[in-house]
């Protein structure tokens, strides 16, 4: 892994087009900005990794599964809480 | 064309049937043309059929059906490879799974379409939105009938 030090309001360039700037640092935490082409996705990592995860399970669905939304169409879910993310 | 999946068998389809995610998918890179399937058994849910991977496909629902104040707060960059005219004309969808026993939506990352031009993109939206969302249970319809 490459390894740059920056300081407060420094950028590194990737490639021609991607710009990612240290905006803050505050104890254990830093803001970063990113400049990025549209068509470039751009997320935090643990996110990606969860939305992956969780595209690939909903990939191996099966028809017969989704029976119970037929007539479980109810704004109010059964079931347990749904906590968030 | 044809294409045959694995769930629903042989599928005639024309070009401009296409939607395109030029990003694919996550986790499904190598998918990036997908075919949008009504389910003849459940009226509720359609299907994002892969072409390129017969046996890859996407159980998608209209989010409001089940979350009625659902709202998709992205940044507007998020959406400029959509060639969308104005956001009214996006269509959103979100992917139905299934976790221990649950059926399950995505809020998190729902999918924004335009149809018009075929195009579509997975987005991530701000805030504690749940990536697995429990709508039915997958033992609801046998206790109703015990």
């Amino acid at each position: 892994m490459l390894v740059l030090s920056r300081q407060r309001n420094e950028s590194i360039v990737i490639g021609d087009n991607i710009i990612v700037t240290v905006v803050d640092i505050r104890g254990d935490k830093v803001r970063l900005g990113i400049e990025a082409p549209s068509e470039i996705p751009v997320h935090r990592k643990e996110v990606y990794e969860a939305i992956k995860r969780e595209n690939l399970r909903a990939a191996q669905l099966d028809p017969a599964d989704t029976h119970p939304l037929t007539e479980g169409a109810s704004p109010e879910p059964p079931g347990p809480a749904n906590a968030s993310a | 064309m044809w294409i045959t999946s694995t769930r629903f068998g042989p599928i005639q389809f024309e070009p401009d049937d296409v939607i395109r995610f030029p990003e694919g998918i996550l986790g499904l890179p190598d998918c990036r043309e997908w075919l949008l399937l009504a389910d003849e058994r459940n009226p509720t849910v359609a299907w994002l059929q892969s072409v390129d991977r017969p046996e890859v496909a996407l159980c998608v629902v209209s989010p409001r059906r089940f979350v009625p104040n659902y709202q998709v707060r992205l940044p507007r960059r998020d959406v400029q490879p959509l060639e969308l005219d104005n956001l009214d004309a996006a269509e959103v969808l979100v992917i139905v799974s299934r976790s221990a026993g649950y059926i399950t939506l995505n809020l998190k990352a729902p999918l924004i379409l335009n149809l018009q031009r075929g195009l579509g993109r997975q987005v991530v939206c701000y805030g504690d939105q749940p990536i697995q969302y429990v709508v039915a249970s997958l033992g609801a319809a046998l206790r109703k009938s015990a």
